[in-house]
């Protein structure tokens, strides 16, 4: 079993938990209370290797999201495989908020070290209403493509593209982990360490 | 709400206060509490469903045969039914509710957010008429939510476990509560109106009595009382309406949003404060919003007024909210001003140096005193002869400061258990542990400081080792490490399962009775003898540890900016006569900087002298002949 870390950021009440517990539990309640320090969970999908079932397990870190736990951050994207860096796209400040994820991964962990999704939450509310939109589609793709992030919009609410964008994320990692990993995936070298940094390493402690 | 169900209440509200009048002396509930809401109705429909016996059978035959109450359901199902004729909340809480007063403040508090908002301190909600005016939902199952409101279903707990549990409990609570009114009449106190504000004198037995749990009804008082409220509020009197009449200047401001960004995030918080208590939720058939939710704004608005260097934290919206629910709302502006300040300092600041501090305390007693649980935290450094923990470089390029040692350095690179403990702290416990333990811990907290809050965190740890064991983290903890190390699991996977076990584990503690019985009364285990003056040493420590790692990161991380370019040091304080500054054969960080951290001594618990144990024996036994005399 292929294991990945995975941690979610961006502003407080977007939705992060929500996609989260969605993922998790398949259930969304429409008052979450909101999120302290941060909530660990973990859930496993199949992804399809030309016909070899693969099982990839997901370890989430969900994080608090109010500006001042940002000095706690690096303790939960440090040896993430991928970020899901989420707003709200009826909050126009919360891209605001996202970009600045972006920029800090990019310059604390570094491009090829960790998949980024872009995630733009709360499609329900705007498919009701348009007029609730604050944040277009085409603004958020285009700065995602711009910062080669993969982009998505999603509801927790719905269930829309939820299970889509893990999916996603895990046959990314999968085929991120083939290329780098020059054996064969069968059996055995499925574990763990290759997905992670070297555990002797003492550098790669909580930094 | 229809008009029939309108004079239902009424009715049913008559019935209640009769119930009330004939009560059973011990219990001597009040129609309304001094403290905000008064659950003790929603206790009764909980202990009479559970079948205990807290009422005396006339009032409860007096209730059934009432058809205004039941509407022909006379058996004691019927009450925990689904049907809308059900003890709703709202029916417990007097008699004046849905007064053409309350109406008209209802349409007026409006939100802050809206800007459409009226006066605020007309508004306010004074400690003798929120129980009037909490508006709860009509048709919810009663039976569903404990005495405080709080669904008793959680992810990890069943209605039915809780019903279980709480038919023992509950009694365990009337017989605290007996002994309780037998203390405050030793000692000359009144409990008049199930309301007592003075308490008797400090003493071993009050803290035994505390940690036993104040009866609930008493608790707004009682922290109240302990935390020394009155002296805070006598000094600033008035201070709260002063914050109330600037909430409603700022309201009309223009820019408000960017001037007060903390009014967004709290407004954002609101309702994502116990989304599933009662008294907190969203209701329709008003402007939408509870009583309670406008209590909440106030308060945290009025917080971040107050003390800039907070403003809003979020974890403050649950200190606010359990606050509300016991005591009115001034009194819980001032018991959050407490607790950020005297039981909790600097955990809440922006920067929260203050909850890192702390758990660098809590990870030296954790070091300490649960040396089982250290193996599973403690971090994979390269361990030397010398026992001491080679220093990791702190960035991940260079090797270059590799080369020291030190014995504190998880106290600045806090082991990441120590996200899942944070939230214990800035939390103080609330939505950690089910809310009886919870409120048990705030009692402490409240009458013991928060030393109170190391023990009881050090006591679920201790408590969780079991999980720690049974899960994948097995082996004999000792000598967990090599056999992680054998296993090839990675740190980050034994943190991660560690993170797992420890946030599941406290919230699965519905009975505050095995942390206090096992853990907290406990003689033997040493913890119990951490006292405030220990943890402000301890705390004091940490800090300035913490100081000199960062002052040391930030000389590492300056003289790598500047590799290459020869640059002076004076900026960090520490001038270098050593300016050829080469990456990896230079140190350009002075010596004595690097002997300062390098050589700090680790920290040195209070030790018992020989003297200690003979006199902690004989303090137990003057305890337990204490004990003995106590049950006399």
């Amino acid at each position: 079993m292929l294991q990945f870390k995975l941690v979610l950021l961006g502003d407080s009440s977007v939705g992060k938990s929500s996609i989260v517990n969605r993922f998790v539990k398949d259930s969304f309640e429409d008052l979450r209370e909101s999120t302290i320090g941060a909530a660990f969970l973990s859930q496993t999908i199949k992804l399809n290797d030309n016909g070899k079932e693969v099982i990839v397990k997901f370890e989430i870190w969900d994080t608090a999201g109010q500006e001042r736990y940002k000095s706690l951050a690096p303790m939960y994207y440090r040896n993430a495989n991928a970020a899901l860096v989420v707003y709200d796209i009826t909050e126009l400040d919360s891209l605001n908020k996202a970009k600045t994820w972006v920029e800090e991964l990019k310059n604390k962990v570094g491009d090829d070290n960790i998949v980024i999704y872009l995630v733009g939450n709360k499609l329900d509310v705007c498919e009701k209403d348009s007029s609730k939109r604050l944040v277009s589609l085409e603004g958020a793709k285009e700065y995602a493509k711009e910062q080669g992030l993969l982009f998505i919009e999603t509801s927790a609410k719905t269930g829309a593209n939820i299970k889509e964008t893990f999916q996603e994320i895990g046959e990314k990692l999968y085929d991120i982990k083939k290329t780098e990993v020059n054996t064969d995936l069968d059996g055995n070298t499925g574990e763990i360490e290759i997905s992670k940094p070297s555990t002797n390493d003492t550098t790669s402690c909580c930094s | 709400m229809t008009k029939a169900r309108t004079d239902s209440h009424f009715h049913d509200a008559e019935v209640l206060e009769d119930l009330y009048d004939s009560k059973p002396r011990k219990l001597g509930f009040p129609v309304k509490s001094p403290s905000v809401p008064n659950f003790h109705g929603v206790l009764k429909s909980n202990n009479y469903n559970s079948s205990v016996p807290l009422f005396n059978a006339s009032a409860v035959d007096r209730l059934q045969a009432d058809p205004g109450y039941s509407q022909g359901g006379s058996s004691a199902n019927s009450l925990n039914g689904d049907d809308d004729a059900n003890l709703s909340v709202i029916d417990m809480y007097g008699g004046d509710f849905d007064s053409p007063r309350k109406e008209q403040t209802m349409k007026k508090m409006d939100t802050l957010a809206s800007g459409k908002g009226t006066d605020h301190n007309t508004d306010r909600i004074s400690s003798n008429t929120v129980a009037s005016t909490i508006e709860t939902p009509i048709r919810k199952n009663v039976g569903s939510f404990d005495r405080y409101g709080f669904r008793k279903q959680t992810t990890y707990i069943s209605e039915g476990e809780y019903d279980i549990w709480w038919t023992e409990y509950s009694q365990y609570c009337v017989r605290r509560k007996g002994k309780w009114e037998l203390l405050l009449e030793k000692s000359g106190l009144s409990y008049a109106g199930d309301s007592p504000t003075r308490f008797p004198a400090r003493s071993e037995k009050l803290k035994r009595y505390v940690r036993k749990g104040i009866p609930a009804e008493w608790r707004g008082n009682a922290w109240w009382y302990f935390a020394k409220g009155d002296e805070i509020l006598n000094k600033n009197k008035g201070l709260y309406d002063k914050l109330l009449s600037r909430i409603d200047q700022i309201k009309v401001q223009k820019n408000r949003e960017k001037l007060y960004p903390d009014l967004e995030i709290i407004e954002r918080d609101l309702h994502r404060t116990f989304p599933d208590n009662i008294h907190f939720q969203r209701e329709s058939f008003q402007d939408g919003e509870s009583t309670m939710i406008k209590s909440l704004r106030r308060v945290l608005v009025a917080f971040s007024l107050f003390n800039p260097k907070i403003g809003y934290c979020q974890s403050m919206n649950f200190l606010s909210g359990l606050l509300l629910l016991f005591l009115d709302e001034e009194k819980a502006f001032w018991m959050l001003v407490i607790i950020t300040s005297r039981y909790l300092p600097g955990v809440h600041n922006v920067n929260l140096e203050g909850v890192n501090v702390d758990q660098g305390v809590l990870m030296l007693c954790v070091k300490e005193y649960l040396p089982e649980i250290w193996s599973y935290i403690k971090p994979f450094y390269k361990t030397q002869n010398s026992n001491r923990v080679t220093m990791v470089s702190f960035s991940s390029n260079s090797s270059m400061h590799s080369k020291g040692t030190t014995k504190n350095e998880f106290l600045y690179k806090l082991p990441p258990v120590t996200l899942c403990t944070a939230s214990w702290f800035m939390s103080c416990f609330v939505g950690v542990t089910p809310i009886e333990t919870t409120l048990r811990i705030w009692d402490c907290m409240f009458y013991e400081e928060s030393n109170f809050l190391f023990k009881a965190s050090l006591g679920i740890l201790k408590m969780s080792e079991q999980t720690l064991n049974k899960g994948k983290l097995h082996s004999t903890s000792l000598n967990h490490h090599n056999q992680l190390r054998s296993r090839k699991v990675s740190q980050d996977e034994s943190d991660m399962e560690l993170f797992q076990a420890l946030q599941t584990f406290p919230k699965k503690l519905l009975n505050p009775n095995d942390l206090f019985e096992k853990i907290i009364f406990k003689r033997r285990i040493t913890f119990n003898n951490l006292d405030q003056e220990e943890i402000d040493r301890c705390r004091k420590f940490v800090k300035n540890q913490r100081n000199k790692y960062k002052n040391y990161i930030e000389a590492v991380d300056s003289s790598q900016y500047s590799n290459g370019r020869a640059s002076k040091y004076d900026d960090t304080g520490h001038n270098n006569g050593n300016n050829t500054n080469t990456f990896n054969t230079s140190t350009p960080i002075s010596d004595t900087m690097i002997q300062d951290v390098l050589s700090s001594e680790g920290y040195g618990f209070k030790k018992g002298i020989s003297g200690v144990n003979w006199n902690n024996s004989i303090k137990e036994r003057v305890r337990q002949i204490r004990k003995r005399k106590d049950k006399e």
